[in-house]
């Protein structure tokens, strides 16, 4: 049976054993809807031109893993920022695991999206915000009709979140391939500050399609914190869909690291409905052999004097593929924009191939907008030099790589995510380097 | 030649000028001091015609002529001329292109043709002769990319092209080296004669070493609160502005 | 004023060394409205053409038939009904009207800014067709001098019956007749359009030009130029075109192809303005052109243009650089007003390598319209050491408007240097009163800033081409400033 068949059938045969409000109900009736009449994006498809999910989707996944599977702290301590005081909303095969996680209602609501979604005294929040900034493209209606877990995160007015949270779903391999739907809802009320790290992994290599919808809400003067690391093993595929709905004079940074994984596909979304927003988008993409890693960003200049900065980087070696389409729209309203946009890459293999496509929609003439963006080498002067001074070609080129990518890590906040994602860089170029930066 | 009348200025609803009065004769070089945010350059913008700002009270005149009806570019027709402090930017556009613009269209404004192209190239020589510019800077992009003192020269070049009845000269002297100041200083007294008068509004009185002002006005809080001769400007570096803002505690 | 003659031109062009080949067509029948195969053999019929051409052209109309009109173009327009449209109802002797009177004066003072002589308004007009017959006329008087050295420069028609072997070889041969939907519908169709072959080793010694306009309302204009540069051969070429104002759309879907072999260079430089309709939005041309070059080794190509007219464009003058050390080149200012909206752009192919090519692009938006640029620039995995720099800069004026880019960069080749910068902006506040301040009224002023901002791509237009591209920025953007 075809995955999209698959997924309707299982979806009018849904458990619905977790009781929802009526109007979530609807929803993921209106959604399936929309991804039956849809189905999975081709590359026919202007957003889907450079990245297909041809070999991602023709193949049998299961839907529903089988439950509570018990994994010991050990065997995952590496995918943790271990060295660091967080709080932690972990999953395993799409449930909570307990034991792993450590969560919070202590002033603030740290915990699961199935808790905030029948416990009624969340009610008012879903309704607020539940599916109030994804929009209602293929995939994220699929996601939607069958969102029943994830991360929910509110943080209250005035509150800053003393410690980083860490949102981790594990993917055992128990099945032998496995589709996983997480739905990730986080709040920071006016005036709130958090910092979260986001991972998705795969604790062996087995196929794991993961197509995951997180909202993002900041209400005014709050400050968003958004890391997320990609790392996976070569059978992993991601479809990451981010909303981001930002209020008055808030400011939210989403940094995305992608190394690894078979296909990575993120779509980055921010809505400026305020004035005096300030938003930032970076991503350091790094990956070899035939992965392939699709960037799509969009900044929806809503309001006037706001702000965005967006930043890529990728360094594509072997016959990898790397994709970044960034959209900027400024909308007539949002007179005095400040948005840049620039995108670097450097190709390191002769099959390797970019694919880059930096827009500009404009409507408004009070504005100072521009992109950038370049395909190029290491700089050939400067290798040289540095190997007049006794650094091997192998450590130059990685010297080199950690300048061409620096600026995107200087607006890390957390310190030992910044040396973790130091070290996978140093990896992922096979070198040993005793240096940060 | 321009008679100022308790004139009165706001931007933005705040008021920066509360009654100047200032008449000023032809031959005449009248300094304009004052501490930062005192409204020198307002008051330039103001006579030059500056739409952000709005003229709540009094009157300005030039040659008998009110002003307040005028636009700026037929101000710039009657002879006023502004040395910005800050000279504005229009990238593509070389300076020979924009001064030869400039200079028709006050003559079409006055109702002459346009100037012969020879008499054009000659007095785009012999004034930048005088001001020392180099051929090539004419070809350049208007103030793109300009320093600082490349931005004043030229300023002075276009003074000396347009050969203005009143040149108001606003912070003029701001990042100049010596040399450059001396140029452009040579500049401006060379073409200084009894037909014309010049304002120079500065912060300092280092100008007025080059440029000497048979008047010199303190302007403080919108109001002119003292003149006085050339030597008035020496007492006011001696002994700084708090002088004056104690002097005239309201 | 006195009648403009033959005389008169051939005087004006001594002094000036420049080269009017008009192109118009002349026929003096029509054929009813509507598009099927007999149409099509008709117009081949009409025109005498061989078996091979007809053919050619049936085949490209069953190509056609099987395509959809395509609408990823960012813009927005009722699309033709093209059965609704003559493709055979050249312009005939009746005038439009009886006297300049009658002429909307807004156009006529329109044309006396261009500095258009009063009898070329007429013929603008639609008033006095048998001048054009006079053109036409004009382009065989210099035909001697270009044949002496072997340049042959006719209509496509003639071309078709005089030098069958290069049409044949060539036609098609850069932009297939399946390329898109209007290059089909092109092919089937095209009335008529321009030729030119440069010989092996012959620079040409003046610009050559062609000067298309649309005249009768209802008509479809479709022609066709192909332009061969021989190896070491150089050529520039001018392209102008206008339209008289009419309240309903007219279709343009005109087809280029350049051929630049070893070592050859063609220039090829266009003034579009065609009508872009009123000030309420009504009226105007659907410009939809497919311009392709095709370099063969150490060719170059260079697009030029300059783009005030039309309600709709859409149009990417392109290069194939094909040979290694091939250069492709595409400077192109396009202004937008009142409800326009304009969708070009260009395509660099690299396939050789040390291939290079530079993309500068100035679009200008104003009033109500809608301003693209969209580019791809594509490295394929044999382009060793290519280079690329696009830069696509924007002028906003008034806050109805949009500009927008989409640039394609797709690039297979690790030794590829690709930069693409693109920057928005508008007329500051602080540009126009400093040049109030300097005696320059507020509209003079925009036109001295935005002829500033377009002008790398002025620079690049032949002189007497860059003048008249000057007064039309100044026209197309009159009013927009209040």
């Amino acid at each position: 049976m075809e995955l999209k068949e698959k997924l309707l059938s299982s979806f009018w045969g849904l458990d619905s054993s977790v009781e929802v409000a009526e109007h979530i109900n609807d929803l993921r009736g209106d959604a399936i809807k929309v991804f039956e009449q849809y189905g999975f994006p081709s590359k026919k498809q202007e957003a889907w031109k450079y990245t297909s999910l041809n070999k991602i989707v023709n193949r049998d996944y299961v839907l529903e893993p089988k439950g509570d599977i018990a994994v010991d702290f050990n065997q995952v301590k590496k995918y943790f920022l271990h060295d660091l005081d967080s709080y932690a909303i972990v999953f395993i095969d799409g449930v909570y695991s307990a034991h792993l996680s450590q969560t919070t209602h202590d002033g603030m609501d740290i915990c699961l999206l199935s808790a905030a979604l029948t416990k009624p005294r969340f009610r008012a929040i879903i309704e607020n915000y539940f599916n109030k900034a994804a929009n209602s493209e293929s995939m994220v209606s699929l996601n939607t009709a069958f969102a029943s877990e994830g991360a929910f995160v509110y943080i209250p007015k005035h509150k800053s979140v003393e410690k980083p949270i860490q949102i981790i779903h594990f993917s055992t391999g128990n099945d032998s391939a496995l589709l996983l739907q997480p739905r990730n809802l986080i709040i920071a009320d006016e005036n709130a500050h958090v910092q979260i790290i986001e991972r998705y992994q795969s604790l062996s290599s087995h196929p794991v399609f993961t197509n995951v919808v997180t909202e993002i809400f900041g209400e005014k003067r709050s400050q968003i914190d958004y890391y997320k690391v990609q790392n996976d093993f070569e059978d992993a595929s991601l479809i990451d869909h981010t909303f981001i709905n930002q209020e008055t004079e808030s400011n939210c940074s989403v940094h995305t690291f992608s190394f690894g994984g078979k296909l990575i596909r993120n779509n980055l979304n921010f809505s400026q409905n305020g004035e005096h927003v300030e938003s930032t988008l970076k991503g350091i993409t790094i990956i070899g052999e035939k992965q392939h890693v699709d960037h799509s960003t969009l900044v929806n200049h809503n309001s006037p004097n706001c702000e965005s900065h967006q930043d890529y980087k990728g360094i594509f070696g072997d016959q990898s593929t790397g994709v970044f389409n960034g959209r900027i729209i400024v909308d007539k309203l949002a007179q005095k924009t400040n948005a840049f946009q620039a995108n670097n890459n450097i190709l390191i293999s002769d099959k390797a191939t970019i694919n880059t496509k930096p827009q500009l929609e404009i409507f408004a003439d009070d504005v100072k907008c521009s992109h950038g963006c370049t395909v190029g080498q290491l700089d050939e002067d400067a290798l040289f030099y540095m190997r007049t001074r006794g650094i091997p070609k192998k450590e130059a080129q990685a010297l080199l790589t950690y300048a061409f990518a620096n600026n995107v890590l200087e607006t890390v906040k957390i310190p030992e995510l910044k040396q973790r994602i130091n070290k996978l860089i140093a990896n992922k170029l096979g070198v040993n380097i005793g240096f940060n930066l | 030649m321009l008679k100022i009348k308790d004139l009165h200025a706001s931007i933005d609803e705040k008021d920066i000028l509360r009654g100047i009065n200032l008449e000023i004769k032809a031959g005449e070089v009248h300094a304009i001091m004052g501490p930062n945010g005192s409204g020198k350059s307002t008051l330039a913008s103001v006579i030059a015609g500056r739409e952000d700002y709005e003229v709540t009270k009094g009157a300005i005149e030039l040659s008998g002529q009110p002003l307040e009806e005028l636009s700026a570019e037929e101000r710039a027709h009657l002879g006023i001329f502004l040395s910005f402090q800050y000279p504005v930017e229009i990238p593509g556009v070389s300076v020979t292109n924009f001064i030869k613009t400039a200079i028709n269209e006050s003559r079409k404004g006055k109702g002459l043709e346009d100037m012969p192209a020879n008499e054009m190239l000659k007095k785009i020589k012999e004034k930048s002769e005088l001001l020392e510019i180099d051929r090539k800077f004419l070809s350049r992009s208007l103030n793109d990319g300009f320093s600082g003192g490349e931005k004043k020269r030229n300023e002075i070049f276009q003074m000396a092209m347009l050969e203005p009845k009143l040149a108001i000269l606003d912070e003029t002297d701001s990042g100049l080296d010596i040399d450059a100041m001396r140029i452009v200083a040579d500049g401006v007294n060379t073409l200084k004669n009894a037909d014309n008068a010049i304002v120079v509004i500065t912060h300092y009185q280092r100008l007025l070493d080059y440029i000497v002002p048979d008047f010199v006005h303190v302007l403080y809080n919108g109001r002119i609160v003292k003149s006085g001769g050339k030597e008035l400007a020496l007492e006011l570096e001696a002994k700084g502005y708090d002088w004056i803002k104690s002097d005239v505690t309201v | 004023m006195s009648k403009y003659t033959e005389d008169d031109l051939r005087e004006e062009l001594k002094t000036k060394e420049y080269e009017y080949g008009f192109y118009t067509d002349i026929a003096s029948d029509t054929i009813p409205v509507g598009l099927n195969e007999e149409v099509v053999r008709t117009i081949s019929k009409k025109k005498g053409e061989p078996d091979w051409m007809t053919d050619w052209r049936l085949e490209a109309f069953k190509m056609w038939q099987g395509m959809t009109e395509p609408d990823w173009a960012n813009v927005n327009y009722t699309k033709p009904d093209f059965q609704a449209i003559s493709y055979y109802s050249a312009p005939n002797n009746k005038p439009k009207y009886n006297s300049l009177d009658e002429v909307d004066p807004e156009l006529l003072a329109t044309f006396e800014k261009l500095g258009i002589s009063l009898d070329e308004q007429k013929k603008l007009s639609g008033v006095a067709m048998d001048v054009v017959v006079d053109s036409v006329s004009v382009a065989t008087t210099f035909k001697k001098t270009l044949s002496e050295k072997g340049i042959i420069f006719c209509s496509i028609s003639e071309a078709i019956q005089e030098h069958p072997e290069l049409v044949k070889k060539y036609i098609g041969s850069v932009v297939p007749r399946t390329d898109n939907f209007y290059a089909a519908l092109n092919s089937a169709v095209f009335s008529d359009g321009s030729f030119c072959y440069i010989p092996k080793g012959v620079r040409c010694p003046m610009e050559l030009s062609t000067y298309f306009r649309i005249n009768q309302a209802g008509t479809g204009q479709f022609e066709r130029t192909l332009v061969i540069a021989d190896q070491e051969s150089y050529v520039s070429y001018l392209e102008g075109c206008t339209a008289p104002s009419r309240d309903e759309n007219q279709l343009h879907a005109a087809v280029v192809e350049l051929i630049a072999l070893d070592d050859a260079e063609i220039k090829y430089s266009t003034v579009q303005n065609w009508f872009p309709g009123n000030a309420a939005g009504q009226g105007g041309v659907f410009n939809f052109v497919t311009k392709r070059g095709l370099c063969e080794k150490r060719a170059k190509i260079s697009w030029t243009q300059v783009e005030t007219g039309s309600a709709v464009t859409w149009k990417y003058p392109s290069c194939i650089l094909k040979g290694d050390y091939s250069v492709g080149e595409f400077y192109s200012i396009a202004v937008t007003n009142n409800f326009q909206q304009a969708d070009t752009g260009t395509k660099m192919i690299h396939l050789g390598k040390h291939t290079k090519s530079t993309i500068i692009s100035k679009g200008i938006s104003a009033g109500k319209s809608q301003n693209s640029y969209r580019g791809l620039v594509q490295i394929s995995s044999r382009a060793d050491h290519t280079r690329n720099f696009s830069q696509c800069d924007s002028l906003l004026m008034g806050n109805e408007c949009g500009a927008h880019t989409f640039p394609y960069i797709e690039a297979k080749n690790n030794s590829a240097k690709i930069e693409h910068e693109a920057t928005t902006s508008k007329i500051g506040e602080d540009q126009i009163f400093y040049c109030n301040q300097r005696g320059i009224a507020t509209e003079k002023a925009i036109a001295l800033i935005v002829n500033g901002f377009s002008k790398e791509v002025l620079n690049k237009l032949p002189m007497e081409f860059a003048v008249e591209a000057q007064k039309l920025l100044e026209i197309s953007l009159e009013g927009s400033v209040g």
